[in-house]
């Protein structure tokens, strides 16, 4: 007899649908899987015996073929035990087989046949809701993970006999009690991000023009760079970028939290903030991409619909900076390895640090000690791929304490200006099909951004002088425009064409040095 | 023992100077021991050949001896673009014709271009290789000034103010002689290449030394005779206190040169050279014109027609008031937008005239993103 169930396996960060195909039958016994089953597939033929077993079922003393379709994908990981060993008791007749049709089954079995939780939960119910499933039974320790998916019911099983309860229409398994009483947020995603950026940007008093910066930065979603001597403020600063981006839209949130759920953290509630990643210098570039084993995700990844900080910028290999120009450009990160290849999203927003030199006082006039040939070096680090990706970039000083410095913004209004300029930009590029000016391409540039006479003669004026390169123009225009966003005007004055100017990052960094 | 060279001899140089610069590049080794300092180097350039191989040659005295004495022009490498003149020949510069100057150079892009250039008044540029962002941006002006007005500008290859000198002078489409401390073949670093490359297509670039002879720490100060001697005012931008420092310009005063100093801050220490020279009676200089003035102080027409060519002498005068307050408060020291709104300027209105102020080519950005007006006020 013939029965079939449905289950998942997750292929980096893809959910792929197997269906479980079990055919019982006269013969010798024996229990076979086929369909390109990795190790734990085919190691589950003994969990699953033990597990029906023991829990008071008969394990048919025949010929058992499991078939795992589709054919040519890989499937890896405990995952599949629950549907096959259902799939065994429906192909032996003693579950129905009706209903397993149409209830997905995701979960590792224990030889006693409790059900185990398996990472990745979100994901499934994701694709399981997409696959036309009515419900999907899970572990009850990941099942309110799954259940932040709207549209699926999401049955808590403890054991493989509640399994069958629940396949023979009756109810799940009370669900475990959430980690931290019920609060509305993932613990692990925001744990991480809240360590980051406590704080608010109205701690940070002076630095006017570096906070600004930020504030346009977080408008337009640009990527900026902060350079400054050591102790200027510029990791202060850049922590406080979380505190005054908009909170993440529910399609956004669950991506984020799909990513978390399958680099293996547990999550109870959809992410609302949006993630902020911070490795450190020393990270690879496998670390910084993903790709290192089979199915690890890496920092860009993580940090999608987020911030990337990367602190002592030009700390960084020279490998790891490289391997960032696709993320950067793309939006997504393809990675190919003997025998595997991935596509990942990673649209964030980078938010990069550096000393000005070597010594780190290079702004600060003559306490520079640092000699041509290093200063030389420090710039090469940091100019080419990285740097023509970078819209904005601002340098911060050392304050000058001759009255106290009183702070530029709090967080709060800051981020009501962010979230206003967000919806203009949102409104204006919908049919271009992106929400952020730095977003924006050469033809989104020209239909978008007006500027106005005095604007149009400074922008000549700037071309003639040999301050900008095309890519340049596109990169102060994106800016220009977050800028008049903020004061929700429709043309681009000359003031924030000026600021823009003021704020583009080649000289500062890539240095005005003689020759 | 080097090969004979495949062409004819380098045309040029006499024998004998070519022989003098062979004996050098051969006893670099030693005398990079011997001279210790200045002094006793120039002592050491000062011997005829015969005691500077007794003085310094030890034990291969004899086997350097039995080559001195054979000799040939041929053995020195050749190379097409390179060539050679000596105080023997018609063309060598008339400034080096003291005994204390060297006796020869070879050129790179061609003797007729260094006899013209160097008929033309000279002003040499120095500085030390550790510069600031305003010693860089005054230095670059400077040499930008007096390229336009027609005046030849002299700087070592070092890193810094020597190197903004060759730079500025080539804004201007100017020409500039640069002076190496070792061959010309071998002695410029990978970072100036493409400097140097362009500096030989309009100008010179000189060396007392054979063109495959390695820089070391003395040619580098037997250079600065050259600086010393070759020009009629040596202007010092930015130098420290340091012993080398600014020797060439002492030099240049010792050999009564004019010799001039861009003033700094007194309580920088990278200004401390150049203030002490103002102080020991140094003409006190703010930019191309008041150098122009020290040249031609003679003939005051003169001075007036070519002040008048000077690059960024006119264009602050038709400025908007506003344009001007913040370029006047950049040039005090309110140098960065948060400077500036401590001055009591608005934080846009400020970026908007830094903005505007860099694209009229009176601001530049310095490294650490501090601003920095190009012309003195």
């Amino acid at each position: 007899m013939l029965a079939r169930a449905h289950a998942f396996t997750i292929e980096h960060l893809h959910t792929r649908h197997v269906t479980v195909e079990v055919d019982v039958r006269a013969g010798l016994p024996a229990f076979t899987i086929v369909g390109l089953a990795d190790t734990a597939v085919r190691e589950a033929r003994e969990r699953i015996r033990a597990a029906i077993l023991n829990s008071g079922y008969e394990f048919p003393a025949r010929r058992i073929t499991a078939n795992l379709a589709p054919g040519d994908v890989r499937k890896a990981g405990a995952g599949l035990d629950l549907a096959l060993a259902c799939a065994v008791l429906a192909a032996s007749g003693q579950l129905p087989r009706e209903e397993l049709e149409r209830v997905a089954l995701f979960g590792e079995l224990g030889l006693d046949g409790s059900v185990r939780p398996v990472h990745g939960a979100l994901a499934v119910a994701h694709a399981a809701r997409r696959a036309g499933m009515r419900a999907l039974a899970l572990a009850p320790a990941c099942a309110r993970e799954a259940m932040l998916i709207d549209g699926l019911d999401v049955p808590a099983v403890e054991h493989l006999r509640s399994t069958a309860r629940v396949l023979n229409g009756g109810r799940g398994d009370a669900l475990h009690a959430p980690a931290a009483g019920a609060r509305r947020k993932s613990p692990a995603i925001d744990a991480q991000t809240d360590s980051m950026d406590r704080g608010d940007l109205g701690d940070v008093h002076g630095q006017h023009h570096a906070v600004k910066a930020m504030v346009i930065a977080a408008a337009g979603a640009h990527n900026v760079l902060l350079s400054g001597a050591p102790g200027t403020g510029k990791t202060m600063l850049a922590r406080r970028i979380a505190s005054i981006l908009p909170p993440l839209s529910h399609a956004e949130a669950v991506e984020v939290t799909r990513i978390h759920s399958l680099s293996g953290v547990r999550v109870d509630a959809l992410a609302m903030r949006c993630p902020f990643r911070a490795p450190h210098h020393s990270i690879t570039a496998a670390g910084l991409v993903g790709g290192a084993t089979r199915g690890s995700i890496g920092e860009v990844v993580l940090a999608h619909n987020g911030v990337l900080f990367l602190d002592e910028l030009s700390e960084f290999s020279r490998s790891t900076l490289e391997a960032l120009r696709q993320p950067l450009e793309d939006g997504r990160v393809a990675i190919a390895r003997a025998h595997h290849s991935a596509l990942y999203p990673t649209r964030f927003m980078l938010v990069a640090a550096t000393n000005p030199c070597p010594c780190g006082f290079a702004s600060e006039g003559d306490r520079c000690g640092c000699s041509e040939a290093e200063l030389a070096r420090h710039r090469r680090r940091l100019s080419g791929p990285m740097l023509d990706r970078i819209d904005l970039a601002t340098a911060l000083h050392l304050e000058v304490r001759d009255r106290p410095a009183r702070a530029l913004t709090t967080s709060a209004q800051a981020r009501e200006q962010v979230a206003r300029a967000r919806e203009l930009q949102a409104a204006r590029l919908a049919p271009d099909g992106v929400t952020v000016n730095a977003r924006m391409d050469g033809r989104m540039l020209s239909r978008h951004v007006k500027l106005d006479a005095r604007s149009e003669r400074m922008l000549h004026d700037a071309r003639a002088a040999g301050l900008l390169s095309a890519r340049g123009e596109h990169r102060v225009l994106r800016v220009a425009r977050t800028i008049a966003d903020l004061d929700a005007t429709a043309r681009v004055r000359a003031c924030d064409l000026g600021a823009a100017l003021a704020l583009r990052p080649d000289a500062s960094v890539a240095g005005n040095r003689a020759a | 023992m080097s090969p004979p060279a495949a062409t004819a001899t380098p045309a040029g140089a006499c024998g004998r100077c070519l022989r003098r610069a062979w004996l050098l590049s051969s006893l670099s080794g030693p005398m990079e021991c011997c001279a210790r300092d200045r002094a006793r180097l120039l002592e050491l350039l000062a011997l005829p050949d015969e005691q500077l191989l007794e003085a310094l040659a030890g034990r291969r005295k004899p086997e350097l001896r039995a080559r001195y004495e054979t000799f040939r022009a041929e053995e020195l490498a050749d190379d097409a673009r390179l060539q050679s003149i000596c105080r023997h020949r018609r063309g060598y510069p008339r400034a080096l014709d003291d005994p204390a100057a060297p006796p020869m150079l070879h050129v790179e892009g061609g003797t007729a271009r260094l006899s013209a250039l160097a008929a033309a008044p000279v002003v040499t540029i120095l500085g030390s290789s550790n510069a600031s962002d305003y010693g860089i941006q005054m230095a670059r002006s400077l040499a930008r000034g007096l390229a336009a007005s027609g005046v030849t500008v002299a700087a070592s290859l070092t890193d810094g103010i020597a190197v903004a000198a060759h730079a500025g002078a080539l804004d201007a489409g100017g020409r500039s002689i640069a002076v190496l401390g070792g061959g010309l073949r071998v002695s410029c670093s990978s970072r100036r290449r493409a400097l140097y490359e362009r500096l030989t297509r309009t100008g010179c670039a000189v060396s007392e030394l054979p063109p495959d002879c390695p820089g070391r720490r003395w040619g580098l100060l037997a250079s600065e005779r050259i600086l010393a001697e070759l020009p009629r005012v040596a202007v010092a931008v930015e130098a420290d206190a340091g012993p080398g420092g600014l020797a060439a310009a002492r030099h240049a005063q010792a050999l009564g040169r004019t010799v001039a100093a861009i003033p700094g801050r007194v309580t920088s220490p990278l200004s401390r050279g150049t203030n002490e020279l103002l102080m020991t009676g140094a003409s006190l200089v703010r930019g191309a014109r008041d150098v122009l003035d020290l040249l031609y102080a003679a003939d005051a027409t003169r001075a007036r027609k070519h002040a008048a060519a000077a690059v960024g002498a006119a264009p602050q005068n038709d400025l908007p008031p506003d344009l001007r307050a913040v370029l006047e408060r950049v040039g005090a020291g309110c140098d960065t937008p948060d400077g500036l709104t401590r001055a009591g300027i608005e934080l846009s209105a400020a970026l908007l005239a830094l903005s505007e102020l860099e694209l009229r080519g009176l601001l530049v950005r310095g490294d650490g993103g501090r601003y920095l007006p190009v012309n003195p006020l």
